[in-house]
């Protein structure tokens, strides 16, 4: 199971199996059919470093999505 | 068609010309940076008689479109000794649009023992007049006695004590909606080119109400429909409009960017205390007076801005933004949002930038004036400021300054302005931009952050860096909010469609990019022209010799990288 926590956000923490192997792009597609919502632009940050759409999900991973804002 | 307005400021005398150019209907940075290029000597003392403030609205100013009154202001920086354009929202560009004017010019400078004066704008007439009974006062009271003088409606600018002092860190403040002079146009000491001017504040009253004439009023009415839809539907605008930029400090703790302990860490214990969830629940809490959202400018949809108040409800200070968060708070180790709130407080009233103050704090706290996460001792400095102490004058000229007095030697500045609130050894997309902007570290300029895969590696930031300076500057090109470019990002038209059915102009989108990057190339030679070179397009050395605690990461950019990243 991967869980995933969007941050700044009203959603609740998600745990979802994940399927090997799984891109997080694909991943977060697959939640965002699931659940029927956009989830936009967004940074996922896994153990402190940021998270490519690209990389790899491992089962027992922790990410953390935030909305890709700036400040002003 | 589009009217500029000169104003001697030694003798009082008005001349009004008009210029046709597709730069003067674009306005905003795109008129500022090209009228200080082709105006200001670059030699020249930037607190001097050559230099020249320039108060530029933008393409949409006066309409109902959204986001749209940005006020751009340039001359040649007292801080950085390069160019300078800072913008702030408020109502000052919205008046001028009401007495068609897209450009307003202070130009010479009067003996520095004369009077202070009030430029004062209206529709029948320019002058000025005696502005002694403002000086030494603090910006929220200049702010009430204008109100009292000119009315609430006027749009006025104006700078604190710290300005009046010539400190190189003072800005100007520009009305808000309400009448408060809380909307700065911080950066870069403009403040100080002002108060050389001996003009203690800039007044357009509310006697003109010139309407737009629409080439297509109903294509117009259409378009600003769209783009507010694009807007609200833009899920990264709307983060801003409950949250505002505050959420930048989750984002960057994370990242391990955020400013700690004078830039010397990149992650806070206790950040929590001073997200951007801690202050929408301690607004929520307090209520009163509170606002989590909050338009600086009329008819903005995305209301990113705050309202914080004191534990009894009434206000404490608007607006809190993240750069002051980080660098009056996790710089400092400070953890208490009511101890940042307040230097903020003290910061607005006394005319400074909050970022160069926040980051000569941190300067002052590594060189033992104070512990780190000392909140009284940090309000204390800011105090200083205000009162023009010794100490405080130092502060409040930057941190540059502050770090030479006081033998510091990890500054964090380039070009003489204080590095904004990203750490940049972690994240090499925004050092690429540091290092590149003609304004000294500003990362509104080219804001990689959000799209950097790996932050913490230098390769592909020449090329990232360049194509977010082009995106962050179309927003200032035409006197927009920077926040509206998440929703015209890969789409100009939008904006376009919207000049059109305003002048009946079309510019299409490489028409718009190209003089955005003329405007980039015009400051650049401004700076060499100037005097400035590719060495000092640096940050201290020990960005480049000692790695960052969390990241393990130095700056490793090169001279050549950077300026491959300046070349337009």
């Amino acid at each position: 199971m991967v869980t995933l926590y969007f941050k700044l956000s009203d959603r609740a923490a998600i745990q979802i199996p994940v399927r090997q192997p799984e891109t997080l792009g694909d991943l977060l597609e697959r939640v965002s059919q699931e659940t029927g919502t956009e989830l936009g632009s967004y940074i996922a940050v896994r153990q402190g470093k940021v998270m490519a759409r690209h990389q790899i999900v491992e089962d027992q991973d922790s990410i953390e999505i935030f909305p890709a804002i700036s400040g002003g | 068609m589009f009217s500029i307005l000169k104003i001697n400021t030694v003798t009082g005398e008005t001349t009004k010309e008009t210029d046709n150019s597709k730069e003067a209907l674009l306005g905003g940075r795109t008129l500022s940076s090209r009228m200080v290029s082709k105006e200001v000597p670059a030699q020249c003392d930037p607190l001097g008689r050559q230099n020249k403030l320039f108060f530029c609205s933008g393409a949409l100013a006066g309409t109902t479109a959204s986001s749209c009154h940005r006020l751009s202001i340039g001359a040649k920086s007292p801080l950085t000794g390069g160019i300078k354009e800072s913008n702030a929202g408020g109502i000052l560009a919205l008046r001028m649009a009401h007495q068609n004017l897209r450009c307003i010019v202070l130009e010479d400078a009067p003996e520095p023992d004369r009077d202070w004066k009030i430029v004062v704008i209206g529709k029948d007439k320019t002058e000025l007049v005696d502005g002694s009974f403002l000086e030494g006062k603090g910006v929220y009271e200049k702010s009430d006695l204008l109100t009292e003088k000119f009315g609430k409606r006027a749009g006025c600018a104006t700078i604190g004590p710290a300005a009046e002092k010539r400190l190189l860190a003072s800005g100007l403040a520009c009305s808000d909606p309400h009448g408060v002079c809380s909307r700065y146009a911080g950066r870069g000491g403009l403040g100080a080119v002002m108060a050389s001017k001996r003009i203690i504040a800039m007044v357009v009253l509310d006697d003109a109400k010139v309407k737009p004439d629409y080439a297509d009023k109903d294509e117009f009415k259409k378009g600003a429909r769209k783009l507010i839809t694009l807007l609200q539907e833009n899920p990264v605008a709307s983060k801003f409009t409950k949250y505002g930029t505050a959420a930048m400090v989750d984002i960057c703790q994370a990242l391990k960017v955020l400013p700690t302990r004078n830039f010397k860490h990149g992650a806070m214990d206790g950040a929590e205390k001073i997200n951007a969830q801690a202050m929408y629940d301690t607004i929520k809490e307090r209520g009163g007076e509170g606002r989590t959202q909050h338009a600086c400018m009329p008819g903005c949809v995305i209301q990113c801005s705050n309202v914080y108040p004191k534990k009894d409800g009434t206000i404490l200070c608007s607006p809190i933004e993240y750069e002051t968060m980080a660098l009056m708070g996790s710089n400092l180790c400070l953890t208490d949002l009511d101890a940042i709130a307040m230097m903020n407080r003290i910061a607005n009233d006394a005319g400074v930038d909050t970022l160069d103050c926040g980051a000569a704090i941190g300067v002052a706290m590594e060189a033992g004036l104070a512990e780190f996460g000392d909140a009284k001792a940090a309000v204390r400095m800011m105090e200083e400021i205000r009162e023009a102490t010794p100490l405080g004058r130092i502060l409040g000229s930057g941190v540059k300054l502050t770090a030479k007095i006081l033998g510091v030697s990890h500054s964090p500045h380039v070009l003489g302005q204080a590095l904004p609130a990203y750490e940049p050894r972690g994240t090499k997309g925004m050092a690429m931009t540091y290092l590149s902007t003609p304004m000294g570290a500003d990362h509104t300029f080219g804001f990689t952050l959000r799209d950097e895969e790996d932050p913490t590696t230098k390769e592909g930031k020449v090329a990232l860096s360049k194509k977010f300076q082009v995106i962050g500057s179309r927003m200032d090109a035409m006197g927009m909010c920077n926040f509206a470019r998440y929703s015209v990002k890969d789409d100009m038209n939008p904006l376009l469609d919207l000049i059109k059915a305003r002048f009946d102009v079309v510019i299409t989108e490489e028409e718009f990019d190209d003089f955005v990057r003329e405007t980039l190339r015009l400051e650049h030679q401004f700076n060499t022209d100037a005097g400035i070179t590719a060495a000092d397009y640096r940050f201290c050395e020990s960005f480049y010799q000692e790695a960052q605690p969390e990241t393990g990461e130095k700056i490793d950019i090169t001279d050549q990288e950077t300026a491959e990243a300046r070349s337009w």
